[in-house]
């Protein structure tokens, strides 16, 4: 342990360690930030050299906007469909590749590899899918659900997000949850076999709750990543048809970079990222108060 | 654990300067040019040799034709490096550039659509002085002229309309069809009907927001009045939200002219389910005899064609008067503008930039590389090849016989989104004609 009594030194040694990262985190995290709050009072067009302040009047738009609070309750819509399905079928995967299956490493990895694509390339794949295969498939086969493209039709090209984002996502939870199975200690389950708990009752009563921190990590980074979706959104139905999948972060980039509308985009991305920080942060906070010891 | 010896720290405190001052210094000075070249190439600009330039292209069909004639004009001029950076397609090139902008490293040059110079105009070099400007085809610098300054160079004549096959066409009206007789609503309807009647399906309409919100949609509004100035007070009066979009005769028809349309669109069981792709494709295999879109995609129809080359194009009709304004002009304008940078761009780069315009004009191989590798129409008097492909020498044609009608180039950015996803709801039966106007009208009303 480091004793040192005058602070210079101290703080020196811990400059040392902590400052290129300190250094890296304060200019492209923490600058950008209160700049880019800065840039909410004013209105800036994103080029234009001179901008004038105009103190709270894009706030006032971002609740005028009905466009952004639409796309905001889609997102929500979304959020809401891929934390649930995202979580459940991760868990059964991991869960099915924790019986000892013949081969279930390879599973595991395969399940995995679509986290490893990255989103625009993914969303160009399934819009492949979508709208050529599938609609293929469907003429031939003469299965009507298939035989137009989901991407065509507002409530199918939302379900087509979703199906993507679970397929981007499941593998990656898969392999937390596949942690959280191995890491309940045994002797518990098998004490509970020895007093007559069944399959079900020792899920239910030992597993789960022992799981919970694997949960939470879990639903935060899912609903984390379903609030921020961009990359999919973009490539797959760039919020199409007519605006009907636009979600709100593609929204605000519209804003600010198409419409130009600089500093109103960025007061909307400001009450965006407040909203997204409240909701996870009470999903920590109680998540924390269903933990349990073994 | 022991306190680190002065060497060490030192050497620490060193290493971290170093990257400080490596990230600092990009950003900080005004002889960068680009962020992912920051090597050797900018330390020797100021020697007079090896310059590297930058072109951001917005014409993603031309890509690879201009990175050739990069390689060409880097022939010509050994000491000057071209390099063509592309916009994905889909997004504005204003959007680009901008976000280029405000990451400290624009290119030298940039295409943009003529609408985006004004934004630009204070971190662009005034091009007033340059000897292209005299031979220009009228009236193409007058977008991008403020104060008396032209900022923009004139790239393009791009003109839209129906495309045609006249292999299918001359099967359809069996013997050569001649695209003067169809004038009016009626007749063009009466030409799907004989297209039908051979067993092919009349027109294809692209879905994309940007065909539809970009190029169809303003047709209502250019097609107002012969009179430019007559259009701007339309379309002022628009903004102010004091005309009323119902009860426009053009608009009207144009949109009457689109049900019809509708009916015999290919793909009318799914309309929003198409991509660009697929219009050259049935267009050039001659699935279809018709196809909405401009003479940039030839390239594409090119690599499909079973025509022989003879295709070209046939106005939209707004009415059933065939001397009613638009029935039989076609939609026209110069459409991408170049800017040099002044900002980021030293003397010998905006030097090499403006040399780089004037090879275009000027030189045989530039020429040749507008022409007949770009298959662009070009905007200057004194360039005389003619154009190398059927749609480039149709809209020519009819810009040479005065059935022009000036497109509309200076729209809001964010126009062919919003209106564009107004028009695929229309297309898609999702919203009515009602809902359709509302929706223009709305945004025009909240236009920034």
């Amino acid at each position: 342990m480091i004793k040192e009594k005058e602070w210079w030194p101290r703080l020196r040694t811990r400059l040392l360690f902590t400052g290129p990262t300190l250094f890296a985190f304060l200019t492209v995290m923490i600058v950008p930030f209160i700049y880019g709050i800065y840039l909410t009072f004013t209105n800036w067009d994103g080029i234009a050299t001179t901008h004038t302040l105009v103190g709270f009047e894009n706030y006032g738009k971002v609740f005028q906007d009905e466009v952004f609070w639409k796309s905001f309750g889609l997102t929500l819509k979304y959020v809401l469909f891929t934390v649930i399905l995202v979580n459940a079928v991760a868990f059964l995967l991991a869960f099915g590749l924790t019986r000892g299956l013949k081969g279930q490493n390879i599973f595991r990895a395969g399940f995995f590899i679509p986290n490893l694509v990255g989103g625009i390339v993914l969303g160009l794949i399934w819009q492949f899918i979508f709208s050529n295969v599938l609609v293929f498939i469907g003429e031939k086969a003469g299965i009507p659900l298939f035989s137009t493209s989901w991407l065509a039709d507002p409530q199918k090209a939302f379900w087509a997000l979703i199906i993507v984002t679970i397929w981007q996502y499941a593998g990656y939870m898969m392999v937390i949850y596949i942690a959280g199975l191995m890491s309940v200690p045994n002797d518990i389950l098998e004490a509970a076999s020895i007093d007559g708990a069944n399959g079900w009752k020792k899920l239910r009563t030992m597993t789960l709750p022992l799981m919970v921190p694997s949960f939470i990590v879990c639903i935060f980074l899912t609903l984390q990543r379903g609030f921020m979706v961009y990359d999919v959104n973009l490539s797959l139905t760039k919020g199409g048809p007519f605006k009907s999948t636009e979600m709100v972060s593609m929204h605000v980039y519209e804003k600010a970079f198409l419409s130009r509308d600089y500093g109103l985009g960025q007061a909307e991305a400001l009450v965006l990222f407040l909203l997204v920080a409240v909701i996870t942060l009470l999903q920590v906070y109680f998540g924390k108060k269903m933990e349990v010891e073994a | 654990m022991k306190r680190l010896n002065g060497l060490s720290m030192t050497a620490m405190v060193v290493l971290l300067a170093l990257i400080v001052s490596a990230c600092s210094g990009n950003g900080g000075s005004s002889s960068t040019n680009n962020g992912g070249a920051t090597n050797s190439a900018n330390g020797a600009n100021t020697s007079g040799k090896a310059i590297k330039i930058t072109l951001l292209n917005s014409k993603g069909e031309i890509q690879v034709q201009l990175e050739e004639a990069a390689k060409t004009f880097h022939e010509d001029n050994p000491d000057i490096t071209l390099e063509i950076m592309a916009a994905p397609a889909g997004t504005s090139p204003f959007e680009r550039a901008s976000t280029l902008y405000a990451s400290g490293n624009p290119p030298t040059m940039m295409m943009l659509d003529t609408g985006d110079v004004e934004k630009f105009k204070d971190r662009i070099l005034d091009l007033s002085e340059e000897k292209w400007n005299a031979d220009a085809v009228e009236n193409a610098t007058n977008l991008t002229t403020f104060d008396g300054k032209n900022y923009g160079f004139p790239l393009a004549i791009e003109g839209y309309g129906f495309i045609y096959n006249k292999a299918v066409l001359d099967e359809a009206v069996g013997g050569s069809f001649d695209p003067a007789t169809i004038k009016t609503r009626d007749d063009l309807e009466n030409l799907f009907k004989q297209i039908e009647a051979t067993g092919k399906k009349a027109l294809i309409i692209s879905p994309m927001d940007w065909s539809l919100g970009a190029h169809f949609q303003p047709l209502a509004y250019a097609g107002q009045n012969k009179d430019m100035a007559e259009v701007n007070k339309f379309m002022d009066s628009l903004k102010a939200g004091t005309e009323d979009l119902s009860g426009n005769t053009v608009l009207n028809g144009l949109l009457d002219t689109f049900d019809m349309m509708k009916q015999y669109n290919i793909d009318k069981k799914s309309p929003l389910a198409g991509v660009y792709e697929r219009g050259p494709e049935v267009l050039g295999k001659g699935e279809v005899g018709i196809w909405f879109q401009g003479n940039w995609a030839w390239p594409q129809i090119h690599d499909f064609d079973t025509a022989n080359g003879a295709y070209g194009f046939l106005p939209v009709p707004i009415s059933n008067n065939p001397d009613d304004y638009g029935n039989q002009e076609i939609s026209s304008a110069v459409s991408k503008r170049i800017i040099i940078d002044k900002e980021k761009s030293t003397p010998e780069q905006q030097e090499a930039a403006k040399k780089f315009l004037n090879w275009i004009v000027y030189e045989e191989n530039g020429q040749d590389f507008l022409v007949n590798q770009a298959s662009i129409i070009p905007a200057f008097k004194n360039i005389t090849i003619p154009a190398a492909d059927p749609l480039g020498q149709s809209i020519q044609d009819y810009i040479a016989r005065g059935k022009s009608q000036e497109s509309m180039s200076t729209l809001p950015a964010d126009h062919w989104a919003k209106v564009g996803a107004s028009m695929q709801k229309y297309l898609n039966d999702s919203g009515d004609r009602a809902t359709l106007i509302k929706e223009i009208e709305e945004y025009w009303t909240s236009v920034k």
